[in-house]
């Protein structure tokens, strides 16, 4: 070996060094300048992520001037689990074991959910409350995870359950204010874009877009929590002691309109609506049509009166009882002579009323009616408000003009069974019943307030004051509806006993019980109706619902200070402050 | 010779700074301590890797003549150490670690230095017998050999690789006739080829080499690695804002460093650095070459080819010119064992540079070229 073979075997080991230096170098530049466009997007795309954020919902706030919340979004999680995970750890039943305990679930039902080899996802248990989802997390349990997500919280539970409605699992209202309102509530959803290290860990110095999305407005109702209370409680009352299949009471300020409190039995918890069946989320209030019996004769007083066919003193003979008419008997419950037009109310004369009502004309009894609002919806701003069944006079059967005015033939919801009333009550005018007074933002802008307003003139001043004295003397002394007084305080109103309809004819057992009134009689602030489905053994609208009226009345009264000097009563109160808040 | 020193010195100074700067981008996205990695690297540098250096380049490079020898049996003790179980630190299934302390040394870096050192000294003895079957072939490869199986045993095949294709070049440079050479290289290659084919791992990463989109899971570390080349561009996403290093490309601190440079750096950085290597290979030939004896030659040849070829592997692998196996890019990867043994090494090119002809510049090459236009 020599200088001159190494110098060459030298060379040759620098020449091959050098050359693949060369390749590499050739290889960098393609690298670095070879891919295209599309190909770094790819790129980035894994390095990149978007995650949409919750919108918080609105709360929904009682209108007591509390403002005490009825609905409210609480933080949660859904439980969730990886059962590959958990499979591979060999952790089946320690985790099934101890989620079941945590959660109060069955440990087969968890133990089945996780056994499913090659499945990645399951759903555990969903709306954990934060404080025990964290408990949870604490433990540490391999492929268990939590997925944020709002509980929608009813604190109240089942109180006012048909007006507030609940939010399904989507997050979409589906009944009540939750529904009417959804587009309001909602709140638009916030999102994050950024970028993520290779263990989908976020790089937050390297954040893009941070939007906290906006939460949902706030709904305050008119609905007075303290007498929607009452309201449910006698109602239940009611339920127990007259046995009746339902129960349903309105209580509305006439002069607005506004719906105070609107209560339906059987009901059902917010907070548990998944168990709850469509009997019970049935919102009977405005989404069942009855056949009202005597407890609308008011509408066909107010318009015989209202056009000077008759007043008070009018005397019709009321054919001791039984009333032939068309070939087709007409019966009173109790047989009279002649009476008074205000006797007739008094005693709720089926024929004195007919008679008067044959006066009167088809066409005009059915424009009255119309403009009571019978017959078509009244545009409450609530899901499911049914229309009655009130057909125009063509389509009426020979004794319809006897039987429509003394409520039968015709069938109303228990919103236009009240609105008659308040329509009365407001002089005649009859106003749009609603139960959102105003949408707020988060910050208190107002964006959406109900003002009151009239929807028609039905009758006349002074024939609405003749109405309210009416109305007044049937709950006195031999009155149907004196059982809806209560102390101190000067109601008018009227009974409702109706037979069911049914397959071949009207029931002998089957009844709906109502009353439907206003109070103070001369200077009316509440009206109320109450209806009871099927109470039994005893039915008369005058036994049933008109105590409840003068309990659920009374202490309405003492809350609205209804009761003498109402300069300084809690009504007028909230009366001025909406007047100050822009009405 | 002063000028290829100074070269050599700013390659290797230029190297370490890139390193430094790189390591702190990189492991300043890992864990808590963010300076983690660069203050241990910059412990490793200061304490032990630059005090080792001067220390070297004083010293006359002769003493690893002899001193080669007991080295090459500390050397092969440690690395069967290593292998104890208790005494050996085992990571991701090899071991390859003795810990002392703090720190964690890696006996096969050293040992590589011995390896050089002892195969010079042997061949520049034996060289001119290079045509013997014996003297020339078997004995240098049964020595290389015993180090081939500890490392294999460990297992690091990358250091065995490495330590094979040095030592047999330093025979070919040393004189072992090239049949011989030729016959050793392909058993070599056979006996690599079993290896891979016995182990299921290792023939995945050779596949996943070959096929990339067939083996999306064995060719993770490839596909990210490119993908940091392709992010780069010309000019780089900028110092600090590499987002393979956040995890998406494993080992980015040490073995895939590179690719972060491409990262931040772009084109223009990453073949910066590939010239510093050329560069540091030219210096180090052209001082190995006008060393006063065949023992300085072929010590500094060796060196220059450990160091040349652990950079240009690892860059391969890196590009996807290779298939993935554990090597670090000397100078700049992090780890304490191959800065302070890489630095050592070029602490003994100094010193052989010092010991050349002195005003020869470069007139022993021309010399050498004048030779080379006779044959």
């Amino acid at each position: 070996m020599n200088d001159r073979g190494m110098l060459f075997r030298f060379c040759l080991m620098g020449f091959l060094m050098l050359s693949v230096s060369t390749v590499l170098g050739v290889r960098l530049a393609m690298l670095h300048l070879g891919p295209h466009e599309a190909r770094l997007e790819q790129i980035e795309r894994m390095h990149r992520f978007k995650q949409d954020l919750l919108g918080r919902r609105g709360t929904i706030v009682d209108g007591s001037g509390t403002t005490s919340l009825l609905a409210l979004d609480m933080a949660a999680d859904h439980v969730v689990a990886d059962p590959q995970v958990v499979l591979e750890a060999d952790a089946l039943i320690p985790t099934a074991s101890r989620l079941a305990e945590l959660l109060d679930l069955e440990v087969d039902a968890v133990a089945v959910k996780l056994h499913q080899p090659g499945r990645r996802y399951t759903r555990i248990s969903m709306f954990v409350p934060r404080e025990l989802s964290r408990a949870i997390s604490e433990e540490n349990l391999t492929g268990v995870f939590m997925r944020p997500a709002h509980l929608r919280y009813y604190p109240h539970g089942a109180l006012a359950c048909h007006v507030l409605g609940f939010v399904n699992h989507e997050g979409v209202g589906s009944a009540g204010v939750e529904q009417h309102y959804d587009r309001y509530l909602r709140g638009r959803p916030g999102v994050i874009q950024g970028r993520l290290d290779a263990l989908r860990r976020e790089i937050y110095t390297e954040r893009v877009v941070a939007d906290p999305g906006d939460p949902g407005h706030k709904i305050e109702l008119t609905i007075d929590q303290h007498i929607q209370l009452v309201v449910e409680r006698e109602l239940d009352a009611l339920l127990s002691s007259s046995r009746s299949k339902a129960a349903w009471a309105i209580v509305q300020d006439i002069r607005t309109g506004e719906i105070l409190a609107m209560a339906s039995r059987p009901a059902y918890d917010l907070n548990d609506f998944r168990h709850s069946t469509a009997d019970q989320r049935l919102n009977r209030a405005i989404g069942v049509n009855f056949e009202p019996g005597s407890s609308l004769k008011p509408a066909a007083f107010a318009a015989a009166l209202n056009e000077g066919i008759v007043t008070p003193e009018t005397v019709f003979h009321a054919e001791n009882g039984s009333w032939l008419y068309k070939g087709r008997p007409l019966r009173d419950v109790s047989a009279q002579g002649y009476l008074t037009v205000t006797e007739g109310l008094q005693r709720s004369s089926n024929i004195l009323t007919a008679k008067m009502s044959l006066m009167l004309g088809n066409d005009r009894l059915y424009q009255y009616f119309r403009d009571f609002g019978l017959g078509q919806p009244l545009g409450i701003d609530l899901p499911g408000e049914e229309a009655g069944i009130f057909h125009p006079p063509e389509r009426w059967y020979g004794i319809s003009p006897t039987r429509i005015p003394i409520g039968q033939g015709i069938a109303t919801t228990a919103l236009q069974l009240l609105t008659v009333q308040s329509t009365i009550a407001n002089d005649g005018y009859r106003m749009r019943p609603y139960v959102v007074r105003r949408i707020l933002t988060a910050d208190g802008e107002v964006v959406m307030e109900n003002q009151p307003s009239v929807v028609a003139r039905v009758i006349r001043s002074d024939t609405a004051a003749t109405m309210r004295e009416l109305l007044h003397q049937s709950t006195l002394d031999f009155g149907t509806g004196r059982r809806a007084v209560f102390a101190g305080m000067k109601v008018a109103g009227k009974t409702g006993t109706a037979q069911k309809p049914g397959p071949g004819g009207y029931s002998n057992t089957d009844y709906i019980a109502s009353f439907a009134g206003f109070f103070p009689a001369d200077d009316p602030v509440i009206a109320m109706v109450i209806v009871a489905d099927e109470p039994r053994p005893v039915t008369g609208g005058g036994r049933v619902a008109a105590p409840v009226f003068a309990a659920i009345g009374e202490e309405v009264s003492r809350y609205l200070g209804l009761y003498g000097d109402r300069s300084s009563s809690r009504m007028q109160m909230v009366q001025s402050s909406q007047d100050v808040s822009g009405r | 010779m002063r000028r290829v020193d100074t070269l050599l010195r700013f390659a290797t100074t230029s190297l370490i700074l890139v390193g430094l700067v790189i390591l702190y981008s990189t492991s300043s996205a890992r864990g808590s301590d963010p300076h983690f990695f660069l203050k241990r690297q910059l412990t490793w540098l200061l304490l032990f890797g630059v005090p080792s250096f001067y220390f070297v380049s004083v010293l006359d490079y002769r003493i690893w003549r002899r001193l080669c020898w007991p080295m090459l049996l500390v050397s092969a003790l440690l690395l069967a150490l290593v292998l104890i179980p208790g005494i050996g630190i085992r990571v991701k299934g090899s071991a390859r670690w003795l810990g002392f302390g703090p720190f964690r040394i890696q006996p096969s870096e050293f040992a590589k230095i011995a390896i050089i050192a002892g195969m010079a000294a042997y061949m520049s003895r034996y060289g001119r017998q290079g045509g013997q079957f014996l003297k020339g072939l078997v004995y240098p490869i049964a020595g290389l050999g015993i180090f081939a199986v500890l490392l294999v045993l460990e297992p690091d095949y990358g250091a065995t690789l490495i330590i094979g294709v040095i030592g047999v070049a330093i025979m070919f440079a040393g004189g072992t006739r090239i049949a011989y050479l030729v016959v050793l290289m392909v058993s070599g290659l056979g006996a690599f080829g079993t290896l891979i084919l016995q182990n299921p791992n290792r023939l995945g990463r050779v596949k996943a080499f070959l096929f990339p989109e067939l083996y999306p899971d064995q060719a993770y570390h490839l596909t990210q690695s490119l993908y940091a080349f392709y992010l780069g561009g010309v000019t780089g996403g900028g110092l600090g804002n590499s987002m393979q290093k956040r995890f998406y490309l494993p080992e980015a601190h040490t073995d895939f460093i590179f690719a972060i440079i491409a990262e931040e750096l772009g084109l223009l950085a990453s073949s910066a650095v590939l010239l510093l290597f050329v560069l540091y290979f030219v210096c180090g030939m052209l001082i190995s070459f006008r060393a006063p004896d065949s023992f300085g030659r072929l010590l500094g040849f060796g060196i220059t080819l450990m160091v040349g070829l652990q950079a240009v592997v690892n860059i391969a692998v890196v590009t996807g010119l290779a298939p993935t196996k554990g090597l670090a890019l000397p100078f700049i990867s992090y780890g304490g064992s191959n800065l302070i043994s890489s630095l050592i090494l070029t602490g003994i090119l100094i010193s052989i540079s010092k010991a050349s002809v002195p005003n020869g510049d470069l007139s022993s090459l021309a010399k050498a070229k004048d030779r080379l236009r006779y044959c």
